[in-house]
């Protein structure tokens, strides 16, 4: 038995709770009584997996189904690494502590370019032949990956049997039912993946040809055996029949979200020129109050967390907020359970929003204005206004609030050292504001927090486009801003440069990059996302043992016309509009929120028609 | 004036539930009465949460049949449909005992009995227990200023064992516990090992009884 060996080693690793499964919640199932054994897989930690929502949904999702075990995997962290490969422990699943390779499909979610050696590394723990070329024709084990970052999958191309795009509700039954035909009709992974293929939001990359220019660029995708030209992604179409669990794996170790979640809308109206999810996860769709206090009820009921978070890209643009907050407090305050509203805007965070939080909890603020002036604020189409971010502070400072955390990026598109500038003029503003601000706490300091990432342009953005700052550019920008800082109220912290630098590689990078990202992995990189463990020198050094130039994919600016590796990927968004907010961008106009007016993006489409019913502003104009 | 019950449990600590930590256990039981649905009675602080109290923290790695643990009612229950209710909510490997209310204060808790199994060379026991007899076992402590070196001899109070198979010692201890003097069963064989240079490895510890200062079952 794995687990004699595995509680051997367990008291020579931090948190050993972690790597031991048997946290309430947590499904156990007769391994015997099952069909499909899924694996889910989360690259990272896990107190960094165990507080994602996806994975939560899909987890609760597949064990529904009596056919079908899904059980939970995250990367060991390095101290544990360590124990399993001297002790020759195997990857296992946290409910049965069996091995990884002994699974019917290994599902990776990608929330993080930087997650991927992570990758490589689990399947190597696991025992799995890291390049799909290698796993031979049997149909077990089956790799998959969904996920934010399978929008441009091209750099995992070489390691992943097909992605899922899209949301997985729909598509991840789907894909097990044809597994268990397959499975029972006796046929092998070539055959099963081609007839995966046909199913709309799966890709197989091995099904498809690239063919590359002189410059580098692509020349054109070709599918074969039948393969689909585009692959669109899957969406639920109504969000509130849509699946959700009553219950969570309710971990013994502190992680990073320990709370329950209700996932309140999905999209987001605003179209932040900047913001990937902005557009991948369109169009909008709410979840119906009703549902989301039930759920929330549940879960806090099932649970026992005392905080229940109502999440989305932008939970202040729910349309039934305000009555949902209403109904939500004739439970939650009785039963000592507080409320916590993550990704506010600032412009509709209102008195009585403020109050509805405060009188449970009162957390710290964040707000994030992204950038330093309105010019560019409109670029990136981030429509908040100086006022806005006035008023707000100064409701929070009345309401006993000492400290805001700001959030901005430099290395935006079109940015100038006057925009960045702006960045500390904002934050010293805030300042000012609050000794200006009466009724603020008495005989306390304000604490402003600055917090700046640099730029990352991504795919399925407007800023697809353009050229990532180089890594000189976003440390004079950075220069700078402590040059200006004068105020010991604000303190700023700045995102590190070569993590962007890598990070923007990949995100729009081509599959000729899972060469670096073998030899990356091969040289000793796991956990890049993590400071203590990133190497700078061997990221390059991987890049030049592939013959790759990352600046080729970070720093240069592609033409509209070019093709890009992820254009015969299909998120509902077309390029048509994707370059018309680029060229928006360029003359720093900012474009209406789709609630005021429909910018058609294209994305309708894959509701089958307009985004909010009949209204005539928001009927698709094209 | 809401009536108030304080209740004592007593629960089992023990397989998968070792690994988890001091600080792990008070958030997981927590959220255990929070899902008993018991009233229970909350701090009336900034941020309410329900009032806990621990008698002796367990060291990660060691189980334990002897746990206690305190909390308030607002109402008063049946005893019994208290630990159903709480036995109901809990994870695997914490299981309450008996709920009962307090007779003695926690600060009387005086001595604690631990069962340890050890894996070593044939004879181990039998060295073990001349180790412990002796006048004086000096070791380092951890303490705040740093580590310190004291004699925990009369932190022992008894030391009985018996050898097991392949070169196994099962002993019995009985061991300063509480506020006022503390010794980690840990920290014994850790001196041990110091001072006899044998490689020992603890293969389990467990805590299986309190005590007073006079001798008598802690309750």
């Amino acid at each position: 038995m794995l687990r004699d060996t595995i509680e051997q080693v367990l008291l020579k690793v931090q948190k050993p709770a972690q790597y031991i499964g048997g946290e309430l919640g947590s499904i156990v199932k007769d391994r015997d009584g099952v069909d499909l054994r899924f694996a889910f897989c989360f690259p990272d930690t896990y107190d960094v997996g165990m507080s994602h929502l996806g994975m939560k949904i899909l987890y609760g999702l597949l064990n529904e189904r009596p056919d079908i075990w899904c059980e939970r995997v995250f990367a060991p962290w390095v101290d544990m690494e360590e124990q399993m490969r001297e002790n020759h422990i195997p990857l296992y699943a946290l409910e049965s502590l069996d091995p990884v390779a002994d699974f019917d499909i290994v599902g990776f979610t990608l929330q993080y370019e930087l997650s991927f050696t992570n990758i490589l590394n689990m399947l190597d723990l696991a025992g799995i032949p890291v390049l799909a070329a290698q796993r031979g024709d049997s149909l077990a084990p089956l790799i998959v990956a969904g996920g934010p970052c399978a929008c441009n999958p091209e750099p995992l191309a070489d390691f992943i049997d097909l992605f899922l795009l899209g949301e997985g509700e729909e598509l991840n039954l789907e894909l097990c039912d044809l597994y268990l035909a397959c499975k029972k009709e006796g046929v092998g992974k070539g055959e099963f993946l081609r007839r995966a293929a046909q199913i709309e939001g799966v890709y197989v990359p091995s099904l498809y040809q690239v063919q590359y220019k002189e410059d580098g660029t692509v020349e054109r995708v070709t599918p074969r055996e039948g393969a689909p030209a585009t692959v669109r992604k899957r969406i639920v179409r109504e969000m509130s029949s849509a699946y959700f669990p009553a219950n969570f794996v309710v971990p013994f170790t502190d992680i990073v979200h320990d709370r329950a979640m209700v996932e309140v809308l999905r999209g987001c109206i605003r179209g932040c020129r900047f913001c990937q999810a902005g557009f991948i996860y369109r169009p909008l769709r709410e979840k119906d109050p009703g549902v989301i206090d039930a759920q929330a009820k549940a879960l806090c009921k099932n649970t026992g967390y005392d905080e229940v978070s109502l999440t989305s890209l932008s939970t202040s643009d729910l349309t039934t907020l305000e009555g949902l907050l209403d109904e939500m407090l004739t439970w939650t305050e009785d039963e000592k359970v507080s409320l916590s509203l993550p990704s506010l805007r600032v412009d509709n965070f209102s008195k009585e929003l403020v109050d509805r939080i405060t009188s449970v909890r009162k957390s710290g603020l964040t707000f994030a204005p992204e950038a330093g002036t309105q010019r560019l604020r409109d670029a990136i189409n981030k429509n908040v206004t100086q006022g806005e971010i006035d008023r707000t502070c100064a409701l929070a400072f009345e309401n006993g609030y000492t400290g805001v955390k700001l959030y901005f990026m430099i290395g935006l598109p079109t940015e100038t050292m006057e925009d960045v500038e702006g960045i500390v003029e904002t934050a010293q503003g805030v300042v000012d504001l609050y000794y200006k601000t009466k009724e603020h706490a008495k005989g306390k300091g304000v604490q402003v927090s600055v917090s700046t990432a640099c730029f990352v342009p991504k795919p399925f953005t407007p800023f697809q486009f353009e050229p990532q700052d180089t890594m000189e550019q976003l440390a004079q920008k950075q220069e700078r801003m402590r040059a200006v800082l004068r105020s010991k109220k604000i303190k700023l912290s700045c995102h590190d440069t070569q993590v962007s630098f890598i990070e923007g590689v990949f995100a729009r990078g081509d599959r000729r990059l899972g060469k670096a990202i073998l030899r990356a992995w091969e040289s000793g990189c796991t956990f890049d996302g993590w400071s203590e463990r990133f190497s700078y020198e061997r990221w390059m050094a991987a890049f030049a043992g592939a013959g790759l130039d990352p600046a080729f994919y970070a720093n240069r600016r592609r033409s509209y016309d070019e093709v890009l590796p992820w254009d015969h990927l299909d998120y509902g968004v077309s390029k048509a509009f994707l370059v018309r907010e680029n060229q928006l961008a360029h003359q720093s106009v900012a474009t209406p929120h789709c609630r005021q007016h429909c910018s058609g993006c294209g994305a309708n489409k894959l509701l089958g028609g307009p985004c909010f019913g009949n209204d005539a502003n928001n009927t698709p104009v094209v | 004036m809401e009536t108030m019950q304080t209740i004592r449990l007593w629960f089992k600590k023990e397989g998968l539930a070792k690994y988890i930590s001091h600080l792990d256990l008070v958030r997981c039981m927590a959220r255990a009465l929070k899902r008993s649905g018991l009233p229970v009675w909350y701090t009336q602080g900034f941020n309410p949460h329900i009032y806990l109290t621990f008698a002796l923290p367990l060291s990660l790695g060691q189980e334990s049949e002897c746990e206690i643990m305190q909390f308030r009612l607002v109402e008063e229950l049946p005893l019994n449909e208290v630990k159903d209710r709480l036995n109901a909510a809990l994870p695997t490997g914490l299981q309450v005992l008996a709920a009962a209310l307090p007779q003695q204060d926690l600060q009387a808790i005086a001595a604690a009995d631990y069962r340890v199994t050890l894996e070593g060379t044939p004879g181990l026991a039998g060295r073990f227990m001349a180790f412990a007899q002796q006048p004086q076992i000096k070791t380092l402590k951890r303490s705040k200023k740093g580590p310190k070196e004291v004699d925990i001899r009369p932190l022992v109070l008894a030391c009985g064992g018996e050898e097991g198979e392949g070169g196994r010692a099962l002993l019995s201890l009985r061991l300063a516990a509480g506020g006022q003097q503390n010794l980690n069963p840990a920290l014994l064989i850790e001196a041990y090992c110091a001072q006899s240079g044998e490689a020992v490895k603890t293969a389990s510890i467990r805590r299986t009884a309190l005590y007073d200062g006079a001798g008598a079952p802690f309750c």
